[in-house]
């Protein structure tokens, strides 16, 4: 029994089917790569999983237990963390703050255990002075807060929505080195969706392809890469 | 730090001793302003999630109405009759959120703005229970309508609101609200259940409002549907906030008493014009200093700190 259990996970809007019949497990320990063309149904993937979006079919179990029909707030309280493509950072609320959410309301802590716990979590992921507000932060800061405020829900999986995006080489290598470091400490199952081959080939133990919302091809980097239905939905029809 | 506890002593000693050195006249306005800041702090902590209410005047109202009915038709006291309307209609308002905390933005808004109306409706058509149009008179007046006592009411109200609205600051509902303003998916996938969360700040909020509708009702005696629930009890606690800064205590507390005593220098010399200057003062906020008069001050601070 893997640690999560997609099976057979649908999910239409209206006559278009974003997600069509994929199965998929993670399980802790493990780092999936999950790419596709854009358009493709990873980020609804995430958003079935996390539960911003309901599945139109299938079922989807954590740990063995049906999930479902379970509310976002209650999968994250459960161990499944998530970032967002789009970084919505809370403005208002300075870096620990922001770290401490995840730590109060799915891991249930005081604001004193909270706030000493973000600290800690700010320290260990190298975010200097967790006091200042979020616009005084780097672009690099603010993907390793954006991070750090996942693991501050205390997820067993956790899922990274293109967090190399708008990162210099130097940068992206570091974040890869950071997730890596997290993944292997925390014995945490990281789904990771990214544009950048390279990140998936460095981070990855397995890839899945997404097309059109479908599974179309599945294994590891080296193997998918040459396998000629994804270099059809890479590069078009005369790619091979 | 020492200079901030000086300015919080001499606030306090300001608020106490105040009837010392007023008259009737004065205290009725103190009163008054006492109560709309009251209104403004209780909306402001709903906006904090980006909930924006037009049902001040509605849950005002009821507090009004609760609290006469139990001192006339169940002889209570006025001190009791005020907390029974408070509790009932937090727990009428934690009902009705069930429902109405599923809408978003201006849905929400112009729901809350329609119960307020529904609530005067239902009032007005009560028959002899309600008092209907002519409404219905409280023959003792707590305190027997004091002054200076009413005064200590009024100010206890605000205390209770402003002791509320730090709580919020200093608590978890600081992060809830927050995150919950910034981005609902996010709030949601950080373990934050907003319905619940939202639903026990509408009770609360509405508590507080029906607390200062109900200490009203039993200061000035009488109750009826359209003096209850007036429109005023929306607009100048909104304009107030808007005017003091919103997403704090102090902000909502500072417009009210420059509004409200603005409001009474200004109904002296243009009676029901001060309406009009209401309009251009929100107008003036949102366009020029969004962030009100504490935030420009803050600001400026900040920058002399630097």
């Amino acid at each position: 029994m893997a640690t999560l259990d997609l099976e057979s996970v649908s999910r239409r809007f209206g006559g278009l089917k974003a997600v069509d019949n994929v199965d998929f497990s993670l399980n802790e320990g493990e780092i999936v790569g999950i790419i596709g063309p854009n358009g493709a149904g990873k980020t609804t993937l995430i958003n079935l999983i996390s539960g911003i979006t309901p599945v139109s079919s299938g079922t989807i179990a954590f740990e063995g237990e049906d999930i479902t029909d379970m509310g976002p707030h209650g999968r994250a309280q459960l161990g499944i963390g998530r970032t967002y493509q789009l970084i919505h950072p809370v403005e208002h609320l300075t870096v620990e703050e922001n770290v401490m959410v995840g730590f109060v309301f799915a891991q249930g802590m005081n604001m004193k255990q909270a706030r000493e716990a973000s600290k800690q979590l700010c320290a260990a992921m190298g975010i200097e002075k967790p006091g200042r507000i979020v616009s005084q932060l780097n672009i690099l800061e603010v993907k390793k807060m954006e991070i750090a405020h996942a693991l501050s829900t205390g997820p067993k999986i956790l899922f990274l929505d293109e967090i190399m995006a708008g990162l210099n080489a130097d940068e992206t290598h570091q974040v890869i080195a950071l997730v890596q470091k997290i993944a292997s400490e925390r014995s945490l199952g990281v789904g990771v969706v990214e544009h950048v081959m390279g990140v998936i080939k460095k981070l990855t133990h397995r890839v899945i392809v997404l097309e059109s919302g479908a599974i179309i091809a599945s294994g590891e980097y080296e193997d998918v890469v040459k396998n000629p239905q994804v270099l059809e939905a890479y590069l078009g029809g005369g790619a091979h | 730090m020492k200079k901030k506890y000086i300015f919080w002593v001499i606030i306090a000693l300001a608020a106490v001793t105040i009837p010392l050195f007023s008259g009737p006249y004065q205290m009725s306005v103190l009163r008054t302003v006492l109560t709309y800041a009251a209104l403004a702090v209780s909306w402001d902590m709903l906006i904090r999630s980006g909930q924006l209410s037009f049902g001040i005047a509605g849950f005002f109202g009821l507090g009004t109405y609760i609290s006469a009915m139990c001192s006339i038709y169940l002889n209570m006291p006025g001190i009791p009759a005020i907390i029974i309307g408070g509790i009932i209609t937090c727990l009428i308002a934690m009902a009705l959120g069930t429902i109405i905390l599923r809408l978003r933005g201006m849905y929400f808004a112009i729901t809350t703005l329609a119960l307020g109306e529904i609530f005067r409706i239902i009032i007005r058509n009560g028959g002899e229970f309600t008092g209907g149009p002519e409404g219905l008179i409280i023959k003792k007046l707590v305190f027997d309508g004091g002054t200076i006592p009413t005064y200590y009411l009024a100010l206890g109200i605000l205390l209770v609101a402003v002791g509320a609205s730090i709580y919020f600051q200093k608590s978890r509902f600081h992060l809830a609200l927050t995150t919950i303003r910034n981005n609902e998916r996010v709030a949601m996938t950080s373990g934050i259940n907003i319905y619940k969360t939202l639903i026990i700040v509408f009770g609360i909020t509405a508590g507080i409002q029906a607390l200062a509708g109900a200490s009203f009702a039993q200061m000035y005696g009488f109750v009826t549907p359209e003096s209850s629930f007036s429109g005023d009890y929306t607009l100048l606690p909104l304009a107030m906030s808007l005017l003091g800064g919103m997403y704090g205590t102090w902000g909502p507390v500072v417009g009210a008493f420059l509004l409200g005593i603005l409001s009474e220098y200004l109904k002296l010399y243009i009676p029901y014009g001060h309406l009009i200057i209401y309009g251009i003062i929100i107008v003036f906020v949102i366009l020029v200093m969004p962030q009100g008069i504490l935030g420009l001050l803050k600001k400026k601070f900040r920058k002399e700190a630097v």
